[in-house]
């Protein structure tokens, strides 16, 4: 056969479209496009399959309600009573501003669902407050920033392990308890590295909260530590859908920065809607190509064939959860996270059922390869907008990077090896697998 | 010529900002309507959920078509980046007539799906389908004619970033 077969011609035209530097879901359309041309089929079904995807699932409504309830969280003084609080929590001990940071991220990470919103809004200021004074060098801040960041995604609620939930059927809620203890072990072991080198690098201790100080600052931080409280209310008591419980996010969030600390006005709300559908456009543009590609991908029965050829080299579980790891850390270094879910995943998927892994597991090991490839150099998008938001040169980051990156690899091999820490949380709350 | 096109854009990506942050303000509020309906009245509003999902559609394809700014969208600038302005200049060529063949030759089986989904209403609002779908043909037009002005910069010698200041420039 002379001419690449009509999928082979999709699949290159969508990764040329792409490198050359059209937006990814517009060249997952064209080259799905494409395939229907050169395969005969209806040139209509792609406009078929986004209309249809996108009005069919409901669970995607999530991603701009939980990008709204982030943004009304940082046009409020929300974020400045959390940071408060985290100060006064562990500020006191040597290295107190690099714990608050990464503690910052964890309850942070309970507001929002994207890495990315994490270091451009909280991170931003968590990078000044560092820096200042000289206190900490620029490189070191800024890796800490991008590195913390990524636990925000693994935490619920989380934007990827929503999208995972519509490409696997896992429940959210399932998806969201399960991210929960994975998170904070990462959090556990940044700040267990953050303590380790506090004395040799001579970290700078902070004038500490004194305790009698700690009633009012909890206090004044205590509606917006409630949000997680009121979100996991919401989806297991069955009051509310995993999507209206952002929809209640939304409003708390609304609520209490407008109603309770006053620090909102009608500008700042519309502020908020623009920039949240605008994150949510892109996100959701990517999707729709992805709803497209999708339909390609189903044709050509792609995820069984790669099953098929899985299956052949006797892979065991192990051997299959490493090549796994391998898979999603170089691709989380070139590609941006949702597409890996939306598009890599599906394939892996039917694999992982075969050998008996679990879907919530399978679910937050991807996500969790995903955000490290955030954060490995030479291509993290996460190191790149740190060097824009932070102003500092990339080598700088990358240097003071790289400890964080082995104590969280371990972190990362700890989740992928000993199921329970994932599966432990959901089962409590009846998960069957 | 050119800059009545500018400025004309520029009209309609600002307007279409206020679209996209209305829609989602739609969505917003037909969750906590449906939510308080259904908890404290024990009535289930059908029409809300399909509200919420038009004003989705809605949004992700009228932003993508008219509102996104080029910073705003999802694209690897691995190469984009490296690239001198002469190899930049042949790889916006390239995308540009890739991408306004694609999206041309998917025009007629576009339009003739959504035209054809005439027949259909929506399950509550009773809006005819291809009222609902007809923003899809506009995503399919606005983007063959953003990539055709996107082309025309490329071919003239004008980076993408010299067209957004001439939009800043315009009064």
């Amino acid at each position: 056969m002379s001419l690449p077969s009509p999928f082979a011609l999709s699949l290159l035209s969508i990764i040329a479209l792409s490198l050359l530097g059209l937006p990814v879901g517009l060249a997952m359309v064209g080259g799905s496009v494409l395939y229907l041309l050169a395969a005969g089929l209806d040139v209509g079904t792609a406009s078929e399959q986004i209309i249809n995807g996108m009005m069919g699932s409901f669970l995607l409504l999530a991603i701009p309600l939980f990008i709204l309830a982030a943004a009304f969280m940082n046009a409020g003084s929300i974020m400045d009573r959390l940071v408060r609080f985290c100060n006064a929590l562990v500020g006191r001990f040597r290295g107190g501003l690099a714990l608050v940071n990464v503690a910052q991220s964890i309850v942070f990470a309970s507001m929002s669902g994207s890495a990315l919103a994490d270091a451009a809004g909280a991170g931003k200021l968590m990078q000044s407050m560092m820096t200042r004074e000289g206190k900490y060098t620029r490189g070191f801040a800024a890796a800490l920033t991008a590195v913390s960041a990524t636990i925000g995604p693994i935490l619920p609620p989380s934007i990827p392990l929503v999208v995972y939930a519509l490409v696997s059927d896992a429940s959210v809620g399932y998806l969201f308890l399960a991210g929960v203890l994975p998170g904070l072990l990462i959090g556990a072991v940044q700040m267990g590295l953050i303590v380790g080198m506090a004395k040799r690098r001579n970290f700078p201790l902070e004038a500490s909260v004194p305790l009698r100080e700690m009633p009012r600052i909890t206090k004044e931080a205590f509606p917006a530590l409630l949000m997680p409280i009121i979100l996991f209310g919401c989806l297991y008591s069955g009051i509310t859908t995993p999507t209206e419980a952002a929809a209640v996010a939304a409003a708390y969030a609304l609520l209490i920065a407008g109603g309770l600390y006053r620090s909102i006005g009608a500008g700042d709300i519309y502020h908020s809607l623009l920039t949240s559908a605008r994150t949510s456009v892109s996100i959701g543009m990517l999707i729709a190509g992805a709803m497209a590609f999708n339909y390609v991908i189903t044709v050509e029965n792609i995820p069984h064939t790669v099953s098929a050829i899985l299956a052949a080299t006797d892979l065991s579980q192990v051997g299959f959860l490493m090549l796994v790891n391998v898979i999603l850390l170089v691709l989380g270094c070139v590609l941006e996270g949702t597409t890996i879910i939306l598009v890599i995943l599906p394939v892996l998927l039917p694999t992982a059922a075969a050998l008996g892994i679990d879907p919530v597991h399978f679910g937050v090991i991807a996500v969790m390869n995903i955000m490290f490839g955030l954060v490995t150099p030479p291509y993290g998008l996460l190191l790149f907008m740190m060097t824009k938001v932070a102003d500092v040169p990339l080598r700088e980051i990358v240097r003071e990077v790289m400890p964080f990156l082995g104590v969280m690899f371990i972190a990362l091999m700890l989740v992928t090896y000993i199921p329970t820490i994932t599966l432990f949380l959901p089962r409590l709350f009846g998960y069957a697998g | 010529m050119g800059s009545f096109i500018v400025r004309v854009a520029g009209w309609v990506q600002r307007r279409s900002e206020n679209v996209i942050a209305a829609l989602l303000g739609i969505m917003f509020a037909a969750f906590i309507v449906q939510i308080v309906f259904r908890y404290f009245f024990n009535l289930p509003t059908g029409w809300s959920t399909e509200l919420s999902l038009i004003a989705w559609l809605w949004m992700v394809l009228w932003g993508t078509a008219l509102a996104l700014k080029e910073k705003d969208e999802i694209r690897f600038d691995i190469l984009t980046s490296l690239a001198g302005p002469r190899a930049r200049r042949v790889m916006a060529v390239v995308v540009a007539v890739a991408t306004v063949t694609l999206y041309g030759l998917s025009l007629p089986g576009t339009y003739k799906y959504v035209t054809f989904m005439k027949v259909e209403k929506s399950s509550y609002l009773n809006i005819r389908l291809d009222w609902l779908y007809s923003v899809f043909v506009l995503f399919v037009v606005a983007t063959i004619l953003r990539y055709l002005w996107l082309l025309w910069q490329a071919l003239r010698g004008e980076s993408q970033g010299e067209e957004t200041a001439g939009a800043d420039r315009t009064p």
